[in-house]
């Protein structure tokens, strides 16, 4: 059966402000949800506080908006514990790189087949306006009044670091673009990370605003970038905060076994031991 | 001849004393003893000191019991390191170490007991065996051949335990025990101190802790998840389900901290399956957040707490019973978690298929508070009649549910069926966040104050639940002991003890300690006139929050102490004929509650 984005939109209004770079990224995610055809009962979507941890509400998918921070261990335990299950993960830089980011590379390295996407504002949406951990050295916001003094995180390599098989970068400035790698990272076997630069309307800086980002973003495909070369999107993901680069960095050609499918095996090979152990007995 | 009989050991790690206790222990279960052996050791990772206390009995074994009958010293050092935990009296016969160079008149023991035994243990493991390693064979030889403990048992033991590391080391072994066992009798005890022979009913009894009890129930109550992060004394929770739980199906996490684990394990909980996570306090408060929201989101969950010695890492291997305001209280905003407690290592089989069936039945968390001791005491078991058990399912949906379906559907009883991904037409959101019935975010005071009446108001028929609770004594009777935990069977025994004694009194054991069953307390106090809550915390925890929540007795005391200071059922027998004693005018009793650390 095919499927239209309105099978996967809900009856919730969002609570965003207008103009914020949110709707753009749950409306890509509508089509590429389409693309993928799967129904929505069979999507699990989890996420954390936030303006855009309440994702989830606007689908028809299962949401699951936990608490700030631990969105990805609540999504391992229901993909451990049903791996059929296609599971989304969702959330804002903070939720992802400050309370949550001790999560972060255990996510990565146990290589659950998830797909996470952050909503990088650079700045704490929902409490108003305070530092974030993508926010720049000398930004001034309502909890820096004098300008930041600490240098911010970079999340691109931060996961490359760690090993994440799928990487990429988004603009809701980009609709197609966004699009196509929600539904890549989707189709990718293992944990995949897309940042989205969603710009905070209300909060965030002039500089990060889509106008600015129609003009300031640099299509990895245009540059020749090949993905299979994880030493290359290290470099460029370097430029993080500087250069505006999307597409997708990274995507390893030969995607190790995921830890759902481990789990999968051991279930059948533990069960049939006990199995031939019975019969042996009997 | 004795039915009883309490064997304290204790050496530096290398001396193989726990061991011994373990040979020991098996050599009881197979001749048909009951027992319980408890370890205790000094916080060092390797080495250190190192004790443990069996103690045997031909009828059911209620707790590690008091004053020993037998005390074991490889070194006094060692052995004195664990003060209260190996008391001696004037009964005991004391049998140490001759090479320590001690005279029997001078042991540094505050009390003179009348049997004082130097034996030259290591001279005699190094004549017999050729080692200093058999020594603690060559103790159980002496044991056996004292006390009478399974001589068969126990050689038999040696030779599956050494069997397989050579000829030479299996022989020396065996030569160490014998030599023990003729020491013995060429010195034969003045008095009798044989133990009874056992009566059995020819069943397999098992030896077994809590930890791994606590493990085989949550499979058997259906258990298909857990997510953990180790801690002593909770670990082997996990390390026992690791090895099991595939074959049932499930799967296992050890996440990167408690936060995840028990995040996990609310995320398969979503999923449709059972879901544990287990702790100890320093863990408990750091679930402490996502406990509230497996509360608001109304999923079913275990979370264990095996108590330990606190606050922060406290006495991390020994055991206490001050987690009870963590485990009802650490909650954020109007919430009600269940928080049970076993008292036995038998009891946990029970205790946990019910945490199971509660969380279930009532979609909320459920705390269960095991404590050190039950969890890493071993206890020779009957075999567990499964069939007394049910195990309850959560509500789900079915048919027209699915249709336009309301997860948090305001329901008489509070109880709305749930869903779960994959369910065709019951997708909804689940959020931390307060919701409306169809689980839409909505902050309308009336809302909340509905919410908060159907996750508080679902849990009300479980404060009625007189299953969770032990009665036992006279009912009419004017004093009572209340307990719970590893310290109800010290108070079971006291109770009977007193009983036997000619005291009228009454106990009652609470194995749902919160919410207060304020019913079932009132009912237990009317008769009433004194009341002693007896538990290992300093400030009596649980003597605080049945205040709480009722109207206590005019006179109300707290018997109470810290961790890794044991209870030993005298302490209740004598504070139960204190009591028996008409009142004075100077009880101050009523006016302040006593924390007394006596
Ligand atoms: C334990 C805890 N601490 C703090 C908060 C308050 N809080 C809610 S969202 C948030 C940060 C939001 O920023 P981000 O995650 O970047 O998401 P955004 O709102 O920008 O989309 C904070 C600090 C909370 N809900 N829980
Ligand atoms: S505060 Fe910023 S991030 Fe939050 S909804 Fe408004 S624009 Fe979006």
């Amino acid at each position: 059966m095919a499927y239209t984005a309105k099978d996967f939109r809900s009856s919730l209004k969002p609570i965003w402000c207008p103009g914020c770079g949110d709707f753009g990224v749950v409306t890509a995610l509508y089509r590429a949800l389409v693309n993928i055809g799967r129904p929505p009962h069979e999507v699990a979507f989890i996420s954390g506080i936030g303006c855009s941890s309440r994702i989830p509400g606007y689908t028809t998918a299962y949401g699951f908006n936990t608490v700030h921070g631990r969105a990805l261990p609540v999504a391992q335990g229901i993909k451990m514990a049903n791996p059929d299950l296609l599971v989304l993960v969702a959330g804002g830089d903070g939720d992802g790189f400050s309370i949550g980011g001790g999560h972060v590379p255990h996510a990565i390295r146990r290589n659950l087949d998830l797909t996470y996407i952050v909503m990088d504002n650079h700045i704490y949406g929902l409490t108003k306006g305070q530092l974030s951990p993508t926010t720049p050295r000398g930004a001034k916001t309502s909890s820096s009044t004098y300008g930041s003094m600490e240098d911010p995180v970079n999340p691109l390599l931060y996961v490359l670091a760690y090993g994440a098989g799928f990487v990429a970068q988004g603009v809701p400035a980009d609709m197609d673009g966004l699009t196509r790698m929600i539904e890549e990272a989707i189709r990718y076997p293992g944990f995949a990370f897309v940042n989205i630069q969603s710009p905070c309307v209300t909060f965030g800086d002039p500089e990060d605003q889509m106008k600015v980002q129609k003009t300031k973003m640099r299509k990895l495909a245009a540059e020749g970038h090949d993905s299979a070369n994880r030493l290359r999107a290290m470099e460029l993901a370097q430029e993080y905060g500087t250069a505006l680069y999307t597409g997708v960095f990274y995507r390893n050609p030969n995607p190790p076994a995921t830890y759902d499918s481990q789990i999968r095996a051991r279930q059948r090979n533990q069960q049939s031991a006990v199995t031939a152990a019975a019969a042996v007995a009997a | 001849m004795l039915h009883d009989l309490i064997i304290g050991m204790a050496g530096s790690g290398g001396d193989g004393i726990v061991s011994a206790g373990e040979s020991l222990m098996s050599a009881s279960a197979k001749e048909g003893y009951y027992a319980i052996l408890t370890k205790s050791f000094g916080s060092q990772i390797r080495g250190g000191e190192s004790s443990c206390r069996l103690r045997v009995a031909t009828t059911p074994v209620l707790n590690p019991g008091g004053a020993l009958t037998v005390a074991v010293a490889l070194n006094w050092e060692d052995f004195l390191r664990f003060g209260g935990e190996l008391p001696v009296t004037a009964d005991t016969v004391v049998i140490y170490e001759q090479k320590t160079g001690i005279e029997p008149a001078a042991i540094p023991l505050s009390v003179r007991p009348a049997v004082v035994l130097a034996v030259p243990i290591a001279d005699l493991a190094m004549k017999s065996a050729g080692t200093l390693q058999a020594k603690n064979n060559l103790v159980l030889g002496l044991l056996a051949g004292w006390f009478g403990l399974g001589r068969q048992a126990i050689l038999e033991g040696i030779r599956k335990k050494f069997g397989r590391k050579g000829a030479d080391v299996l022989l020396g072994n065996e030569r160490a025990y014998t030599a023990g066992l003729a020491y013995a009798d060429e010195h034969p005890l003045a008095a009798e101190k044989r133990l009874s022979p056992p009566q059995t009913d020819g069943r397999k009894r098992q030896v077994i802790d809590g930890n791994e009890m606590c493990a085989t129930a949550a499979l058997f109550a259906g258990c298909k998840f857990f997510g953990g992060y180790p801690i002593t004394p909770a670990t082997e929770i996990m390390e026992r389900l690791q090895r099991e739980i595939w074959k049932h199906g499930g799967s296992l996490l050890q996440a990167e901290d408690e936060i995840a684990g028990i995040a996990a394990a609310v995320g398969a909980s979503f999923a449709g399956r059972k879901a544990m996570t287990a702790t100890s306090g320093p863990g408990l408060s750091l679930k402490a957040e996502v406990l509230g929201l497996a509360s608001v989101v109304e999923l079913p969950l275990v979370c264990v707490n095996v108590q330990r010695g606190g606050p922060s890492t406290g006495l991390p291997t020994k055991s206490e019973q001050a987690d009870l305001f963590a485990a009802a209280f650490s909650a954020h905003g109007d919430t009600v978690r269940p928080v049970l407690a076993p008292i036995s290592v038998e009891d946990v089989f029970g205790v946990t298929v019910e945490a199971f069936n509660i969380a279930e039945e009532f979609q909320t968390p459920v705390i269960l508070l095991s404590d050190q001791e039950i969890a890493q005491r071993k206890d020779i078991v009957d075999p567990i009649d499964t069939s007394r058990f049910k195990l309850v399912e959560r509500l789900r949906p079915i048919g027209r549910e699915l249709e336009g379906y309301t997860r948090f559907r305001l329901t008489e009883s509070g109880i709305s069926p749930i869903s779960h991904p994959g369910m065709k037409g019951g997708s909804y959101l689940a959020a931390g966040i307060e919701h409306n019935e169809r689980g839409e975010p909505c902050s309308s005071g009336e809302m909340h104050e509905k919410m908060n009446d159907k996750r508080l108001n679902k849990l009300k028929p479980l404060q009625r639940r007189r299953d969770l609770f032990l009665m036992e004594g006279d009912p009419a009777a004017t004093i009572g002991v209340i307990s719970w935990g590893s310290v109800a069977g010290v108070a079971l025994e006291a109770v009977r003890t007193a009983q036997a004694q000619g005291l009228a009194v009454k106990l009652l054991i609470p194995k749902l300690l919160y919410p207060v069953a304020e019913e079932i307390y009132q009912e237990f106090f009317a008769s009433l006139q004194r009341c002693v809550v007896v538990e290992q915390s300093h400030q009596g925890q649980l003597h605080r929050i049945i205040r709480m929540w009722t109207n206590v007795p005019r006179e109300f005391m707290s018997l109470a102490r810290s961790g890794a200071n044991p209870i030993a059922p005298d302490t209740i027998v004598r504070r139960i004929s204190e009591m028996a004693r008409p009142a004075t005018r100077t009880t101050v009793t009523t006016l302040v509650p006593t924390l007394s650390n006596q």
